[in-house]
């Protein structure tokens, strides 16, 4: 044992008795030693309060639950507000209406995001929502040339009905009366009014007008007269005749009832307002009459 | 708290009460030991005990003691920067006098302990740790050989040392 370097905590640890101790140190020092081993025995750490700390414990634990859900609360609010804003800003962003609308004797030209192309006539409205890009539909009322890219189903939809086509040149007129024509100029295109629908291959046509069909075929036909600064006109009846001119040229102009169903075929030129009614009303015998520089009389007598 | 544990499951309210019962005297102890301030021992054995409690689901009961101390000593260091102001305090010791003897024995007695006392607190840290768990909580050497991870020998060493310093101090008797 008394080899041992720390006989001190052996003697403490009561591994080696007193007498052993005695034979190491110097009476002095036992007695020291003793001295203090015993007070030490009688030194005592007061304890603590354990039911107080307890409840300090559970009080910490509480709070850091609250502050972890709070963080938790504020986190999800912060996302649902975040998913709100992104969800408006799409809702917003597809259903923006792009609308175009031309005046009296106007023409504009459309680049749809498909990269295809409509040119609006007179007096005429264009829209389509932002969602286009998915599903090439738009509205027409009036008149437009379109210029299909080749893809997937592009829908025209007019108050009469739809034309839906896979990509080809067609024109458009749907007018507030009820005259609705359709002329295709290359490809097939699908009319639909109401349970009807027609397929139309370049050159032909089809009008709907007071329940009545007509279907024509032209040759040599490629584009709308009207981009010429023209209009065509095959067995039409005479009032429509009579309403692309007031589109045109922004004027009012009266026609007896007797006169309306009159069948015109020609070309009536968009550019000067005489020559125009001259072209209608010299084949049809019919004479006009300007009351003031805006408004034309009809009369067949 | 979360019903339908396991009996023997530290996240059971009941199992962690008995931990808490049995060990934060201990604990709070040896914190002061090393510290010498009582709130700050108190606070780290608090921090140490909910930290048990977040980790409930991954101890057993059995380890909860040396995890207790590791993260006691963890949590002592990442705020000891902030707490030098400890050492200004000092262990306080409740003397227990067992012996109705002559008043001018009580004051001798209260006067060595009031030395006893100074010298225990003027000891190195390490050695005062030891010597304090050994002496006042009565743990073995073995046992505090486990809870502060170092060895017998380490401890002994300790021990030994404390008992000459103190020896030192009560020169003259």
């Amino acid at each position: 044992m008394g080899n041992n370097e720390n006989f001190l905590s052996d003697w403490l640890e009561n591994k080696m008795t007193d007498d052993e101790l005695k034979k190491i140190v110097s009476d002095e020092n036992f007695l020291a030693f003793q001295k203090i081993k015993n007070a030490v025995e009688n030194l005592k750490i007061e304890d603590s309060n354990l039911s107080s700390n307890y409840e300090a414990i559970q009080s910490k634990i509480k709070k850091l639950k609250t502050e972890k859900s709070k963080v938790f609360v504020l986190w999800k609010y912060a996302s649902i507000a975040a998913s709100l804003l992104i969800f408006t800003a799409t809702y917003f962003y597809f259903s923006k209406v792009n609308k175009f609308e031309t005046g009296f004797g106007q023409k504009q030209e459309i680049a749809l995001l498909d990269d295809s192309a409509v040119i609006l006539n007179a007096k005429s409205k264009l829209a389509y929502s932002n969602f286009f890009n998915f599903n090439r539909s738009l509205t027409l009322s009036g008149e437009a040339y379109f210029q299909v890219k080749k893809g997937s189903q592009f829908t025209v939809n007019t108050l009469q009905g739809k034309v839906e086509v896979l990509g080809t040149k067609f024109n458009v007129l749907s007018q507030n009366n009820g005259f609705f024509e359709i002329n295709c100029f290359e490809g097939k295109v699908k009319v639909s009014v109401k349970q009807q629908s027609i397929i139309l291959i370049k050159g032909e046509s089809v009008r709907f007008y007071e329940n009545k069909i007509e279907k024509w075929y032209e040759k040599n036909k490629t584009q709308p007269t009207w981009l010429t600064f023209e209009s065509s006109f095959k067995n039409t009846p005479v009032k429509l005749v009579f309403e692309k001119i007031k589109n045109q040229y922004g004027v009012e102009i009266a026609i007896p009832e007797a006169i309306e169903n009159i069948k015109f075929t020609g070309t009536v030129t968009h550019k000067d307002f005489k020559t125009a009614l001259q072209s209608v009303c010299i084949p049809l015998q019919l004479n006009f009459k300007f009351i003031d520089s805006k408004n034309v009389e009809i009369n067949n007598e | 708290m979360k019903n339908n544990l396991k009996e023997n499951c530290l996240c059971k309210e009941s199992n962690f009460k008995n931990v808490f019962d049995s060990h934060f005297n201990t604990l709070r102890n040896f914190l002061l030991f090393r510290y010498k301030n009582s709130n700050y021992a108190e606070d780290i054995a608090q921090n140490a005990f909910i930290k048990l409690w977040e980790n409930c689901k991954i101890l057993k009961i059995e380890q909860a003691k040396s995890f207790l101390y590791t993260t006691a000593i963890r949590l002592s260091l990442n705020e000891i920067k902030h707490q030098k102001v400890a050492d200004e305090f000092g262990i306080n010791f409740a003397f227990v006098s067992l012996n109705n003897e002559t008043p001018d024995f009580i004051l001798e007695e209260k006067e060595f302990k009031n030395r006893l006392e100074s010298a225990i607190n003027s000891l190195p840290e390490k050695q005062r740790v030891v010597f304090l768990m050994n002496r006042i909580e009565k743990h073995s050497y073995n046992e505090i050989a486990n809870l502060l991870n170092l060895s017998v020998k380490a401890i002994e060493k300790r021990m030994h040392q404390a008992l000459l310093s103190l020896r030192k101090v009560v020169d003259n008797i």
